[in-house]
């Protein structure tokens, strides 16, 4: 039995050292979720110490009445499981508080004289075992157990049922704020503060050194600074913690703490805005500052941190799996909300059925979007009795003005789009006058500058927006487009197109630029004789002339039989070798890797093109290049032209090419470069790269490249 | 010897085994106490998908891209101090042995430049915006520009691999993927993910299909990219000579067909393509309604300036994206290239602000005349920045500029963002950031965050190990949020 009684207070020992520990660190630990339970059956097996501490007090009252052994007997048996229980019951009580959410006060006073408790019986067992014979001691202890049990009782009634719980039923009703004489702060601010902050931010326990229970303190700010500046709520750092998000280390208040409502949020945020006062009573703030009102919103509320964001109950999963088709999305707004929106999509499935369907969630649904929806007004009747829509999208629908008054009923709406419909000012009527309406969205309807301005006057809280852009200058058009590509032949025609209705397109061949009087107007695709540089604008009324189109149209020259390189283009642009040459599939800008593009920096270009038996008779050629300055691909500086056979070739043509003065825009551009007219077998035709780049370029003095994609014999 | 010991090791009593039991028992239970996880299993938690996480500031994104790198000296972020020491060498101290290029770590000298062009303050906000963006500066009120991006790679086609999937190597799921993949579609007749490209006048910078990969996430959540050409979306068109009704009656029977398979195996990707089929037979009737732009008023024509009526033009892509937003695509990405202004930057830029100022800010104001400015969250932005030294030759007229990803602006509107705000702060010199770094994993989960989604718990189990768009870094910047 010794036995059993020793292992047992060494128990009790134990988890009184294991609960010091967790009252000293209490910080630092963080509560696995299987240890939440022990911590709840805390007010459950707090009654064992009560009860047992109650009846060693009857015990020793009635001493006399036992005999001296058996009273040490009894008394000890009586305090070793006083010991155990009250131990056991600090260590569930700490378990519990580290995940409460209990004010700090009570909290903190109940944690010591629990632990006091816990310690104190097992000195007294300790005490009763022992050969002293100290009586008044013993007994003035066992007298201490019974105070602080009333003591620590009183403060965890305190912090479950509440201050005052016992005696409420004695008191008058509770005392209503006086909003005449009490400064807002303590009216509407504090309450909030006291609520979700002072329980770690108060005198006793100040976590950041931030105590914002004491006015001069909280003004003082903590240990990073203070903890807001008046006047500027997103300077100050109460505000951005609140806002950082959750899983971040410096949240406020922290994970697992009760959070602050998005309510309880804009009443700190427009309370330091108006200059975080103190002393300033309600009635001396303007009437304007928006903290007016959500403080007596605050104030006529009985509990504003309860409020849900909505507290109507969620639509069931088979209802909303049913809404759900490819024409009609209904989802909550986020995972734990039970408010719905519902979107319709591709008006040429839309039907009035679809959206009577809604009435299944018209209590949960808050936004509704219509738009491009077929919708007439008389379908608005089905949207009436969707008390909790606030967002209503009704852009591009039919409407015209009539069927706005069956909005009448839906009075939590925010904010309306009737973008692109026909409704009248007039028929805005029945939206003005509801509670929370905020803004209407009235782009391209029947309602006038005028009559918008007219409203937004006699509605000052109602936003209605028109649109922001200003017709005012006149915008250039685009520029018109060839549809051909590559390399045309004679008797291909010439297609130029614009993709704006009703233009006119003007044009020239000749190198020159077209003018929106003089040029040539094109009416009807033409066809070429040569190879030609293209230029063409597009001019409408009220719009300025397009920048001026440019291309060169490539006439299809005679085919040699054969062709071959006599240099190698750069390994990194071989094209598909001399085929590209005279494939007639044109090179494009910027792509300079296709296999259309040969190019060339270390080395000039040579070619020899071989017409073979029967040559034709020849007189000049057309050499097409890139030029995309910014890239180092420059025009070529010179093109030699060479008639002859096998070794034997004679220089019939010379054609130096000026270095441009600055930067050209990036285009496929060509050399005509022409002789006399004669017949040869074989032509070779040398382009020189410009092997130092002019002054004006960012690579100035290096050397450039001549990217070449067809050579054309005429 | 060894066997003694090892003799020894078995000779444990019932005392010892139940006494060493208890301490181990005792210290597992307290180490369970200091680290709550000990015994839990440890995966993240990962939350449903389909919904956001918590109450969404915006729903959908447009993400205008502007590849190659914009000089951000000469268009939101103003240095007049580069003005007033140009020529000048920049300082070590400002420097302090930055990694460079390899196009100007061979540079003997590397001067200082300021914007050759001006700079004016617009709005309420009194943003400072270039000359170069008239338009742009008209809605300064409604953006948020944040001076202090920076990010990890110096090329380009890295950094924009990091900026697009969050990492630099590639193969990992696209921005666009993931909220695929989070939120699903609204629409379910159109892709949750648009891709449309568009390039510039300047010099550019490719862009390649694995920007909007799906990565190791299932293919449904794949960027669609649109073309420019008359098919917009690449086979969806009936074959020649064949109608919708001929569509109709074909996949009936082939849903027959697969009917009976997954009958007989139940294998439910079976139904999952049915599913896709009809869909696409759905996109048959959606994606021309959306993509005919032949329909828009003269005024929206004029407010996105003509080009937006030529396909393939960055106008016309706005005005593509906002038809798209409209119509509940939940993420359009942008790419408009040219922006690489290494040489000629004051001869190039001009040509590509005209491109895509006007159109920018129409499509701000578009959005906003039909009220879905507040819901849909508009971001400009590039892979980095560029150096505040010449690169090249330095001439009054002309210069170029190298990448720079230590510093540089990007900006947002729209969607649950403070309009009308500056985040962050580069020193005078433009080069090193002040104050408020916004890193590019900062950046990626603070959108997250606005589309209501937890970058830490949008995760996908691959290769044994959950990834995130954030990997394992990146914070949520309430300075940029309303």
């Amino acid at each position: 039995m010794q036995r059993l009684i020793n292992v047992s207070k060494n128990f009790a020992l134990f988890i009184l050292f294991l609960s010091t520990f967790l009252f000293a660190f209490s910080d630092r630990i963080v509560l696995p979720v299987w240890l939440q339970v022990a911590g709840r059956l805390h007010p459950l097996i707090l009654h064992l110490p009560i009860g047992i501490i109650v009846l060693t007090g009857i015990l020793v009252l009635l001493r006399s009445q036992f005999e001296a052994e058996q009273f040490k007997k009894l008394i000890t048996y009586s305090l070793l499981i006083t010991a155990l229980t009250a131990s056991i019951t600090v260590l569930f009580g700490l378990l519990l508080s580290l995940n409460g959410d209990y004010t700090a006060d009570s909290l903190q006073q109940h944690k010591i004289s629990g632990l006091i408790i816990g310690w104190l019986s097992y000195f007294a067992l300790v005490l009763y075992q022992s050969s002293f014979d100290l009586k008044i001691l013993k007994h003035s202890i066992i007298l201490g157990l019974f105070l602080l049990l009333i003591f620590v009782g009183h403060t965890g009634a305190v912090l479950t049922h509440g201050e005052n719980f016992v005696f409420e039923p004695l008191q008058d009703s509770e005392p209503v704020p006086d909003k005449e004489n009490s400064p807002l702060y303590e009216l509407a601010v504090m309450p909030v503060l006291e609520k979700k902050c002072f329980a770690c931010h108060n005198e006793s326990k100040a976590k950041g050194k931030l105590i914002m229970a004491s006015v001069d303190k909280f003004k003082r700010g903590g240990e990073n600074g203070l903890a807001f500046i008046s006047g500027n709520p997103d300077s100050s750092r109460m505000i951005q913690y609140i806002h950082l998000p959750l899983e971040h280390d410096d949240h406020m208040p922290p994970d697992g703490k009760a959070q602050l409502t998005q309510f309880e949020i804009s009443l700190l945020e427009a309370w330091i805005k108006s200059g975080a006062d103190f002393t300033k009573k309600l009635a001396e703030f303007s009437l304007t500052d928006t903290l007016v009102s959500l403080a007596n919103r605050a104030i006529e509320s009985k509990s504003p941190s309860v409020e849900a964001e909505y507290n109507f109950k969620s639509a069931s999963a088979s209802v909303l799996e049913k809404l759900n088709t490819p024409f009609r999305t209904v989802v909550p707004l986020h995972l734990k909300s039970p408010a719905l929106k519902a979107d319709f999509f591709v008006s040429e499935y839309f039907k009035v059925e679809a959206l009577r369907e809604l009435n299944q969630i018209n209590e949960q649904l808050v936004g509704l979007n219509l738009s491009k929806m077929p919708v007439v007004d008389d379908d608005l009747k089905l949207l009436a009795d969707f008390k909790n829509l606030e967002t209503l999208n009704l852009n591009f629908t039919n409407l015209t003005g009539a069927g706005i008054s069956n909005l009448a009923k839906c009075e939590n709406l925010v904010s309306v789009s009737l973008v692109g419909t026909k409704v009248t000012s007039e028929s805005l009527k029945p939206l003005l006058t509801l509670p929370n309406l905020n803004t209407l969205y009235l782009w391209n309807t029947r309602i006038s500058d005028t009559e918008k301005n007219k409203l937004q006057q006699a509605y000052p809280k109602i936003n209605f927006l028109n649109t922001q852009f200003k017709d005012e200058s006149m915008v250039a058009l685009s520029i018109p487009n060839l549809v051909n590509e590559g390399v045309v032949n004679t008797d291909d025609k010439i297609e130029l197109k614009h993709t704006m209705p009703g233009v006119t397109i003007r044009y020239t061949t000749d190198g020159t630029k077209p003018d929106s009087v003089n040029a040539k107007i094109y009416e009807q695709p033409f066809s070429i004789n040569e190879t030609v540089k293209l230029k063409a604008i597009a001019c409408k009324t009220g719009w300025y002339c397009s920048p001026i189109f440019e291309s060169s149209i490539y006439l299809k020259g005679t085919k040699p039989e054969h062709v071959k390189l006599l240099t190698s283009p750069h390994q990194k642009y071989p094209g598909s070798g001399a085929i590209s040459l005279t494939d007639g599939t044109k090179g494009v800008i910027e792509e300079f890797k296709s296999p259309d593009w040969l190019g060339y920096t270390d080395t000039d270009f040579e070619a020899v093109f071989d017409y073979g038996s029967k040559p034709p008779t020849l007189s000049k050629v057309v050499v097409s290049y890139g030029d995309h300055m910014s890239q180092y691909i420059f025009p070529p500086v010179e093109i030699q032209v060479w008639g002859g056979s096998q070794n034997n070739f004679k220089l019939l043509a010379t054609q130096k090419i000026p270095v441009a003065k600055a930067y050209n825009l990036p285009l496929v551009n060509f050399v005509t470069v022409s002789w006399e007219k004669a017949v040869y077998n074989t032509y070779k035709v040398i382009v020189k790269p410009n092997s130092k780049l002019p002054e004006w370029h960012g690579g100035k003095g290096q050397k450039g490249w001549v990217f070449v994609d067809e050579v054309l014999f005429y | 010897m060894s066997k003694e010991i090892t003799d020894h090791r078995f000779h444990v009593t019932r005392r010892h085994f139940l006494g060493k039991l208890s301490l181990g028992l005792g210290s597992a239970a307290l180490g369970s106490l200091l680290i709550p996880d000990l015994f839990s299993k440890s995966e993240p938690a990962t939350a449903a998908l389909g919904l956001s996480h918590f109450a969404p500031k915006a729903k959908r994104i447009i993400y205008l891209f502007q590849n190659g790198a914009p000089s951000q000296l000469e268009s939101f972020d103003y240095k007049p101090m580069l003005n007033k020491m140009a020529g000048q060498e920049l300082p070590a101290s400002i420097r302090m042995g930055q990694r460079l290029t390899g196009m100007t770590a061979g540079q003997a000298k590397f001067p200082m430049v300021g914007s050759y062009f001006k700079f004016n303050q617009y709005g309420n906000s009194g943003a400072w915006i270039s000359e170069l963006f008239p338009h742009i500066s008209k809605v300064a009120d409604d953006i948020c520009f944040v001076k202090s991006m920076h990010t990890e790679a110096i090329n380009h086609d890295p950094a924009l691999t990091f900026m697009q999937t969050g990492a630099q190597q590639g193969n990992r799921p696209s921005m666009g993927s993931w909220l695929s993949y989070g939120l699903g579609s609204e629409n379910k007749n159109l892709p949750a993910f648009c891709v449309l490209l568009s390039r510039g006048r300047g010099n550019g910078q490719g862009v390649y299909s694995k920007l909007w990969t799906n990565g190791f996430l299932d293919s449904v959540h794949q960027g669609v990219q649109l073309s420019s050409s008359e098919e917009r979306v690449l086979y969806l068109k009936d074959p020649e000579g064949r109608d919708r009704a001929d569509r109709r009656n074909m996949l009936d029977k082939l849903a027959e067909l697969n009917d009976i398979n997954y009958k007989e195996f139940g294998d439910p990707e079976v139904q999952a393509r049915v599913q896709q089929y009809e869909m696409a037979y759905r996109m048959q009737t959606a994606v021309p309604e959306i993509t005919d732009l032949s329909k828009e008023p003269d005024s929206i024509v004029k407010m996105y300036g003509a080009d937006c009526l030529v396909p393939g033009t960055y106008a016309a892509n706005c005005l593509l994206a906002r038809k798209l937003s409209e119509a509940g695509v939940r993420f359009i990405q942008l790419y408009h290239q040219g922006w690489d202004q290494h040489g000629n930057l004051v001869g190039e830029m001009p040509l590509q602000a005209q491109d895509t100022d006007r159109a920018t800010a129409a499509l701000l104001m578009d959005l906003k005349q039909r009220g879905l400015l507040d819901e849909t969250l508009i971001i400009w932005g590039s892979e980095f920045g560029r150096t505040n030294y010449c690169q090249g030759d330095l001439s009054e007229k002309n210069y170029g500029r190298d990448h720079h990803p230590r510093a540089y602006t990007m900006w947002m509107a729209g969607g649950g963002v403070k309009a009308g705000t500056t985040y962050g702060e580069t020193d005078e010199f433009g080069y090193n950031i002040l104050r408020d770094p916004v890193h590019v994993n900062d950046f990626h989960a603070t959108v997250l965050h606005l589309m209501g989604l937890n970058h830490e718990q949008l995760t996908y189990k691959h290769l044994g190990r959950y990834y995130r768009l954030t990997d394992v870094a990146g914070h949520v910047v309430p300075g940029l949020i309303a």
